[in-house]
């Protein structure tokens, strides 16, 4: 699977707490930002965010393994930054009140799939010109699911460090300690390398489909100028006439 | 795992054991106790007493012991991977780092199987932002829609080819394909929900129920276990 959510009582309270403060500070940015969307965006961010849920809880049957992905990256890119950090929100504390991830570390969870996320339209709407759209949404996807993953690996690496550790007394223990960490590092990475990979694939497949069926769903880089988060569509009735 | 939730939701709403007729809030303030003691404490005895404690209030509010195992075995592998990283001479300090998370996940399990979502979100909508209370309760809503399409759809995928196997790259874009979709129906479902929204007087904030601080006799229930986990904690510790 492509994510890990944090669960409770592993981080030093230090780290969640200044997860939990940063996370209220990007809801506060992005309350008024998300707003100026009305209902209409409330009504697509819940049914985006709804969809990101129904992936993660089912994996897509893909050969012979199943794999649960996020989904975070293209919704990133149809949603804009400040709605997709409400939704990244909303869909971690969901996780938590089921049991996945912790109420604790609500902050850091989101901060670790919501700050990628964010990045993922600025980076389609710089390269959708030269790359198209279905390879523009792979690398924001790449690059959104990149920064989650590196969020992550911090998260890890600032909590062993913030966690005083006895190790280490001994040589013996002390070169056990580095053969661990070495082999749980390589296994861990490869895994969450692997998942950047999939994730964007997955990306350009469904960006590939949008594409041909319902552009319009796809934010422009010349309509998006100035225009309130959530893209050009949701300001505009279809020209099918749906509603 | 669709099933899980669906199992949860079903729990919730149609459960009659003393813990489904307390209110949300005084369950809420019980599950926030159990999790900050959990935090905090440093005694792996504490959180056994807390462990047992919690899987006697899930046997007693009926949860099926798979959806516990499961509950209790989700954090496992992060925990796996901090212990691994956090490697220490201590024999106690693994213990801790995995029971922890176990308290926690069987709390939310706990909460959510005795309280019906309406009531769950309200006490929280109350603390967040506005869009995000809104957000909680229309995106829990939206996942129930989507989650049996989601499963439909895949298995049409398998059915008819789309996922054989054979290559790679043609099954991701089969996927990837089914994704859109998915985010097709999600946006016309959603332009849906806003008319709906605005036939019925929006005024800008979805109201969640108001049993959720409605106390009765019941509520003595989570009352006394709260304490009684802080008398225990403060004893364990203070000896």
């Amino acid at each position: 699977m492509s994510h890990l959510h944090i669960p409770d009582g592993i981080l030093p309270p230090a780290l969640w707490i200044a997860g939990l403060v940063l996370t209220a500070l990007g809801l506060a940015w992005s309350g008024p930002a998300a707003a100026r969307g009305g209902p209409r965006l409330i009504a697509y961010q819940s049914a985006l965010g709804g969809i990101m849920l129904a992936v993660m809880a089912l994996p897509v049957p893909i050969t012979a393994f199943d794999y649960c992905m996020t989904l975070a990256g293209p919704v990133g890119v149809l949603l804009g930054a400040a709605p997709m950090f409400q939704v990244s929100f909303v869909v971690t504390l969901i996780l938590a009140l089921l049991g996945q991830g912790g109420f604790t570390v609500v902050g850091l969870n989101t901060l670790v799939l919501g700050l990628g996320a964010m990045l993922a339209r600025p980076v389609y709407l710089k390269s959708v010109r030269g790359l198209g759209p279905a390879r523009a949404v792979a690398l924001a996807t790449a690059t959104s699911q990149l920064v989650s993953t590196l969020g992550w690996v911090l998260v890890l690496l600032l909590s062993v460090r913030l966690t005083p550790d006895i190790a280490g007394e001994h040589e013996i223990a002390r070169g056990l300690v580095r053969g661990i960490h070495g082999v749980g590092a390589a296994i861990v990475l490869a895994m969450l390398l692997a998942a950047v990979a999939i994730e964007s694939l997955l990306g350009y497949g469904l960006a590939r489909f949008l594409a041909r069926v319902r552009p319009d769903l796809l934010p422009s880089p010349s309509a998006t100028r100035g225009a309130a988060p959530g893209g050009p569509s949701l300001h505009e009735a279809h020209p099918s006439g749906r509603t | 795992m669709n099933n899980t939730f669906a199992q949860i939701d079903h729990l919730a709403s149609a459960g009659d054991s003393p813990w489904h007729r307390s209110s949300a809030l005084t369950k809420l303030l019980l599950v926030l106790t159990y999790v900050t003691l959990a935090v905090v404490t440093p005694s792996w005895g504490v959180l056994v007493a807390l462990l047992v404690t919690l899987i006697a209030m899930c046997v007693s509010a009926r949860a099926p012991l798979r959806l516990m195992f499961a509950a209790a075995a989700t954090p496992f592998l992060f925990a796996l991977i901090f212990a691994a990283a956090h490697v220490s001479t201590d024999w106690d300090e693994p213990l801790v780092l995995f029971a922890r998370p176990m308290v926690a996940s069987l709390a939310a399990v706990w909460l959510v199987i005795t309280t019906p979502y309406p009531d769950l979100f309200a006490p929280i909508a109350r603390v967040t932002p506005r869009l995000v209370g809104d957000g909680l309760f229309l995106t829990y809503r939206a996942f129930f829609l989507l989650v049996n399409r989601a499963d439909r759809m895949w298995t049409a995928l398998k059915l008819r080819g789309g996922l054989t196997g054979r290559g790679l790259p043609r099954d991701f874009r089969s996927a990837g394909e089914g994704l859109g979709q998915l985010v097709i129906h999600s946006y016309d479902r959603s332009q849906r929900l806003y008319a709906i929204m605005h036939i019925r007087g929006h005024s800008g904030r979805v109201c969640g129920c108001r049993h959720w601080a409605e106390f009765s006799a019941f509520d003595l229930v989570p009352v006394l276990f709260g304490l009684a986990a802080l008398a225990l904690r403060f004893w364990m510790e203070g000896r």
